[in-house]
């Protein structure tokens, strides 16, 4: 499953990123693969949402989260 | 760039590391701002003395790693990758936050520089009850550690003694290379987490996002989100609009008392009239705008430096998005209804190429304070001062039509370019959102300052020198004619008294000028928006920068009312047409508003443009697609009402 189907407050493990660009900035800013990463808030129109992992706290669009796989926890 | 026997001092790091606050600290006053050659980064610069020994320090825009993503980051990269400096790089990390800060530590490292570490914040590293073992690390990672508090300036004496009496011979981070990028940045993290392991001590957690995610809570909410939003906006716009107009008031005043000094007590003559007329009423029309452009940059910066910022472009991206835009489009979208100039350089955060661009070129139809003196004029003209509909003032809603219509055409114009700008290439929006800290007030005083600098001079130098050029072009015309005009007059002189006679004179030396020329010559593109010559002049000085209309009118109705007896908007409500009717009728008048909401008339910022984009199509299309949205909407406006 990928990040962007995760609701407010649920969790997972990051698997892979597939786009490489993406995963080589998202990586830099601290959500690293195999480790957890959580969904702190959506935005009211659904997107973008606030991402958590350790004490990264970041803004991502949903077209973006659809690129991260996840394993849920 | 600097003496050989100086030693520059590099300071990099991450985003929100306190590098500033770091810089500052170093330098203190002896800091200047410039460009990156090339590029449009600012570039911070600036030294510090020891024992006769000069240090120049530079700050490079943060960074999270060395494979950049915007371009703010390449530079940074381009720097580091650059193998003929030997400079001494001092890393800025945040001790809270060090497993993300040694990665680009250590990939900095791995370039064969020289590094000292500062570990700042250090204070809160103590309020989360943690323990740094700094030998340790400072072995693990073959590099000086030096512990510091930016905020509060300790340490700094450590961090330059360790600057002056560096000898380390650099070693390599990693051992076995790779050339996948994202494989690389998984083994320096791995044993990044070993290093950690052993040198920091986990007692307590990290508090410094508790109390943020608490204030997100409601800053962020759903509806009180918005709403926060909202009336902080209501707030700048009333800051902007209501509390400047006293420094304002000031100014002008200063400036009339300027000018009449000058008139009186320098001899009569061209100096005089070119002083008066040109330089000072020139200098007075930008002058003006300053408490605006300062009450501005005075709310962004408290905003962007506690953080909230980051939290108004989360909440507004999915919104400007539909349009092309993007979540920090906010910012420059928000200074241009100041001035367009610093607005345009802000939008540099955009990491997005294209969501940047589009940014640039619809920004400039945001209505700027230099539209305000044009829309006061004109709609008083057509508008009594007490006129209401049910509450509302009536010229008080006009004017803010007129910013809506600016607004509502900017989103409307960046759709359009969505589709027909090609993407050169995909970026993501992420966007770090910051622990809330409280504003740095000595860093919103130097934001100011370096923002109202940039306006008064790159759009002064301009409009100063189009002051000048149309001093000249109104002063005089082509041959004799002047003297000709002097001449056939010399001869009525019996039959007109003294005062009729000079306006007669200067209202024909006018028409007869360059400037009279050019007008004529463009009347007859004009006169389907119900334009006359003299408005033709204004279109064409105002292409300098808006606000030069008024003074325009101010000279070419002057003419004729030698002492200056009737305010200028007396003078255009008589102002007649060539049939003998009156000039500014509603249509005309609305058209004329609809043509300087819409057209880009503004040199300063198609100067910024041009060195923003690094190309010159950008400003042309801008000039052409502002130009003609200007025309047909000035003459839809005046076919409806006349
Ligand atoms: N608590 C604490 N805050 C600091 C320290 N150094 C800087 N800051 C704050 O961190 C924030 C970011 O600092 P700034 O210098 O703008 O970081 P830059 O983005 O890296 O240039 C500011 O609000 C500073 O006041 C420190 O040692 N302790």
């Amino acid at each position: 499953m990928t990040l962007d189907t995760l609701k407010e407050n649920e969790k997972g493990i990051i698997e892979s990123i597939s786009d490489e660009s993406l995963a080589i900035q998202l990586l830099a800013m601290g959500f690293i693969l195999g480790e957890e990463v959580k969904v702190e808030r959506i935005a009211p129109l659904n997107d973008p949402m606030i991402i958590t992992s350790g004490d990264n706290y970041i803004s991502i669009r949903k077209k973006d989260a659809k690129q991260i796989k996840i394993n849920k926890t | 760039m600097s003496d050989i026997s100086d030693t520059n001092i590099v300071l990099v790091g991450n985003p929100n590391t306190g590098k500033s606050t770091l810089f500052n600290l170093l330098t203190g006053l002896n800091q200047k701002v410039g460009n990156f050659p090339g590029v449009t980064v600012d570039k911070k610069t600036g030294y510090f003395k020891i024992n006769d020994t000069k240090y120049n320090v530079i700050d490079l825009p943060g960074a999270y790693s060395l494979n950049p993503n915007s371009e703010d980051e390449k530079i940074t990269r381009n720097y580091i990758s650059d193998t003929t400096n030997n400079d001494l790089i001092v890393f800025v990390a945040d001790v809270t936050n060090l497993k993300r800060n040694l990665l680009l530590c250590s990939q900095i490292i791995d370039e064969g520089k020289q590094v000292i570490l500062g570990l700042n914040m250090m204070d809160l590293l103590y309020k989360n009850k943690q323990e740094i073992n700094l030998e340790k690390l400072a072995a693990s990672l073959g590099c000086p550690v030096i512990p510091i508090n930016a905020r509060l300036g300790k340490g700094i004496n450590k961090l330059k003694e360790s600057i002056t009496n560096y000898q380390v011979n650099p070693t390599p981070f990693l051992t076995e290379s790779n050339n996948n990028t994202i494989d690389d940045t998984m083994l320096r993290f791995k044993k990044i987490d070993t290093i950690l392991n052993d040198c920091v001590t986990n007692k307590g957690e990290n508090k410094s996002y508790l109390l943020t995610k608490k204030i997100d809570n409601i800053l962020t909410h759903k509806i009180y989100g918005y709403l926060i939003f909202l009336i902080l906006l209501f707030i700048i716009f009333q800051a902007i609009f209501s509390w400047s107009s006293y420094p304002m008031d000031l100014i002008e005043s200063g400036f009339i008392w300027l000018s009449d000094f000058v008139a009186t007590n320098l001899p009569e003559g061209v100096l005089n009239d070119l002083l008066v007329n040109g330089v000072i009423a020139g200098l007075g029309g930008i002058v003006i705008f300053v408490p605006q452009i300062a009450i501005l940059f005075a709310f962004i910066t408290i905003l962007e430096d506690t953080g909230y910022m980051a939290r108004v472009s989360f909440l507004m991206d999915r919104i400007l998005r539909i349009f092309g835009l993007n979540g920090k489009s906010i910012i420059p979208l928000l200074s241009s209804t100041a001035c367009a100039v610093p607005a345009i350089m802000s939008a540099r955060t955009i990491g997005n190429p294209k969501e940047r661009l589009i940014t640039i070129m619809v920004a400039p139809l945001m209505s700027c304070s230099a539209r305000i003196p044009v829309y006061t004029i004109l709609i008083a003209l057509i508008v009594s001062e007490d006129s209401t509909i049910s509450i509302f003032n009536l010229q008080g809603l006009l004017v803010l039509s007129l910013y809506l219509l600016g607004f509502v055409t900017a989103l409307l114009s960046a759709l359009l370019m969505k589709w027909l700008i090609k993407a050169k290439q995909q970026s993501a929006f992420t966007l770090e959102m910051p622990i809330y800290r409280a504003p740095r007030w000595k860093n919103v005083g130097i934001e100011i300052v370096s923002k109202v600098k940039i306006f008064l001079f790159d759009a002064g130098k301009i409009i100063i020198a189009i002051s000048i050029l149309l001093w000249v072009l109104s002063s005089y015309g082509p041959g004799d004619t002047f003297e000709e005009i002097d001449k056939k007059y010399v001869q009525n002189e019996q039959q007109l008294d003294k005062d009729e006679l000079s306006s007669k004179i200067a209202s024909e030396k006018l028409e007869a000028s360059y400037a009279g020329i050019i007008g004529k010559t463009i009347e007859p593109t004009i006169k389907p928006l119900g334009y006359d010559w003299k408005i033709g002049i204004s279109l064409v000085t105002s292409f300098a920068a808006r606000e030069v209309f008024v003074g325009t009118m101010a000279t070419l109705y002057s003419v004729g009312d030698e002492d200056n007896t009737k305010s200028i908007r007396q003078k255009m409500m008589e102002a007649k047409n060539a049939d003998g009717g009156k000039l500014y009728t509603t249509a005309t008048t609305l058209s004329l508003l609809i043509f300087y909401v819409f057209a880009m008339q503004c040199m300063a910022t198609l100067a910024i443009v041009y060195r923003e984009t690094k190309s010159i199509k950008w400003p042309i299309i801008q000039i052409i697609y502002m130009g003609a949205l200007a025309y047909i909407g000035s003459f839809v406006i005046y076919t409806i009402f006349s």
